[in-house]
């Protein structure tokens, strides 16, 4: 047990160590920054627009507005720093040669490693709990009611991040750089997203006849089984159109998670995998 | 405090190689080729060779972070050298580290204490001592964002002191430091060998690596091309005989018998007279030709001349 508290404690020291130095990087304010202007500015655009429409349908539109604006905001500024962090804390560490400095020391691979992600999740989840915070506070104070139902999309949206982030990550242990795991979080973030689509491809292909339709089709249908569908953790429709304070209807929350933790497994699997012989 | 002499080795490798194979259709890189190296305890070894002669490639692969192709490593007599145990006992100071410059250079060092396992009163009794041993006490509470490149180097070695560890692996330990820092660095590193740390020091810079060790090897092309203490390997002792009155005949006379003119001026010369040609010779020629006889003295080769002329040799060999 003592073992297990002192390998996990070292771990956690790792983790503390990227959060503290992650939150200085200047990227990262940045995006924090843009999202938060974004966040209050559709507050103040709506409140500019009341100023020359009148009664409750408008109003409502209003609300509607920044909801639509803000879910966006979050999910994406969510998105480019989960994909900016989880690309950069492995490489950068190899390039400033710190990493050689702590795997020096009675430190393994999985420990590091692990370190690190839980580091880049203590980011994700203040840089998360900003922006859903401003978001709460904003739509709060428009509508008057606790908008309950938007902290239940802010957890589904921070296991959507974890996925992607687990996926970056992987990529990350394998590159010298950030350029190509960010690519690689991006590609992940973009079809994620859009897997419904790859189905779409997938059913119209071979109506051609030809080889490369074909081809077209199969390589949607298998990205579409392998890639997580991101769009299932987005309860954007369900804030746009419920009262703020209902509890979120037709998906199971623990099979949402359940989902997330497995395809984030996956990912660190896979990353601990590449890490375990890397050559630094 | 005395001296302690080498009696054990606490780094061998054996038959030790390393290729890194190359991407799609490029030619693989013969990093190291059957290397022997061993490390006795309570020396200073320092580990010379040009850019790319396989010294990063040594040390990654006696901290585990690369892998060899060939042969085996034993630290302080285990094979396993990724345990625990062992990564205790190395300390590993990297070419020009980064360390967290928004952090003071205590919290550093509890950082990587915190690595080593070690907490509380043990921790920072051990922050006190190291912080002690590099002369960082007074600066402790400042920013590394504050601190010279001397007093980061000076961090890099506490934190590579903090479990106490037998041995030092230190990749150019005074590179980019003003005289000053340098002579500090070595004087700590000195008083290291003193307490009977044992010191693998990679470096370009000879005439440090001179001043302080015990024990030199010149790595080229991969290979270990000589190894011993200094006075084992600069055997090629010169005579130099400042002279004057010298008459141009003379000088031929001179350069005829093996004899070369060094800072040759009107009349005057230093003549050096090579290990292989008795100085006798020389001052026989001078007293026939009346030359006056400023001087003898004995010169050694230094480091730096035995390394051009290993190194020299090597990469002929290899052309």
């Amino acid at each position: 047990m003592a073992a297990v508290i002192t390998y996990l404690r070292g771990s956690w020291t790792i983790a503390v160590y990227t959060w503290r130095e992650g939150m200085r990087k200047k990227t990262l304010i940045g995006f924090l920054i843009l999202s938060v202007l974004v966040i209050f500015g559709s507050s103040f655009m709506t409140a500019f627009l009341t100023q020359t429409q009148i009664g409750d349908a408008e109003t409502d539109m209003d609300v509607r507005l920044i909801k639509d604006i803000c879910v966006y905001a979050i999910s994406i500024f969510g998105a480019l720093i989960t994909i900016f962090i989880s690309a950069s804390v492995v490489p950068n560490e190899v390039e400033n040669k710190v990493i050689y400095t702590i795997l020096s020391k009675p430190v393994r691979r999985f420990q590091y490693l692990l370190g690190k992600f839980v580091g880049v999740q203590l980011i994700v989840i203040i840089n998360l709990a900003l922006m859903g915070g401003l978001f709460f506070i904003a739509l709060y104070l428009k509508q008057n009611i606790l908008p309950t139902l938007l902290l239940w999309s802010i957890l589904l949206t921070y296991f959507m991040l974890l996925v992607i982030s687990a996926f970056t990550f992987a990529v990350s242990c394998a590159a010298t750089s950030a350029v190509l795991p960010t690519i690689a979080g991006l590609f992940i973030f973009i079809t994620g997203n859009i897997t419904e689509y790859l189905k779409d491809v997938w059913a119209k292909s071979g109506q051609t006849g030809q080889w490369f339709d074909e081809m077209i089709g199969q390589i949607a249908y298998g990205l579409y089984n392998v890639l997580p569908n991101l769009q299932n953790f987005s309860l954007r429709t369900q804030i746009l159109h419920l009262q703020p304070n209902d509890p979120p209807r037709d998906i199971l929350i623990p099979n949402l998670i359940a989902y997330g933790l497995a395809y984030a497994l996956a990912g660190y699997i896979m990353a601990y995998w590449i890490f375990r012989r890397r050559e630094l | 405090m005395e001296r302690v002499t080498p009696v054990s080795a606490v780094i061998e490798t054996f038959n030790l190689s390393k290729v890194y194979e190359a991407a799609l259709r490029g030619q693989d890189v013969h990093a190291l080729k059957k290397l022997n190296l061993t490390v006795y305890s309570g020396e200073i070894f320092g580990y010379l060779g040009p850019n790319g002669s396989g010294k990063t490639t040594t040390i990654k692969l006696l901290l585990g972070l690369i892998f060899p192709t060939e042969g085996s490593i034993k630290i302080l007599g285990s094979t396993d050298i990724g345990s625990a145990a062992v990564r205790r006992q190395i300390g590993y100071v990297p070419e020009g580290a980064y360390y967290p410059d928004f952090l003071q250079g205590e919290e550093v060092l509890r950082f990587y204490g915190h690595l080593y396992g070690l907490g509380g009163a043990d921790l920072k009794r051990r922050i006190d001592h190291v912080l002690e041993t590099v002369g960082m006490t007074r600066t402790r509470k400042r920013l590394v964002r504050g601190y010279s490149k001397g007093m980061r180097q000076r961090i890099g070695l506490a934190q590579a002191l903090l479990s106490d560890p037998e041995i030092l692996i230190l990749d150019e330990p005074t590179t980019g430091l003003d005289p000053i820092a340098r002579k500090e660095i070595r004087d700590i590193l000195a008083g290291l060998r003193d307490a009977g740390k044992s010191l693998l020091i990679s470096s370009h810079e000879l005439l440090e690596v001179e001043l302080i060790s015990d024990r030199v090897g010149i790595l080229s092309e991969g290979v270990l091309q000589t190894a011993g203490t200094i006075d084992e390997l600069l055997t090629n002792r010169d005579v130099i005989l400042r002279v004057a009155n010298v008459s141009p005949e003379t000088f031929d006379k001179l350069v005829a018998a093996g004899i070369e003119i060094e800072d040759r001026t009107e009349g005057e010369a230093a003549l050096r007279v090579p290990d292989n040609v008795s100085v006798y010779n020389a001052l026989d020629i001078c007293r026939t030709a009346n030359v006056t006889l400023m001087s003898v003295a004995p010169r050694r080769e230094t480091l730096e001349e035995l390394f051009v002329r290993v190194v020299g040799a090597a990469q002929k060999g290899d052309a």
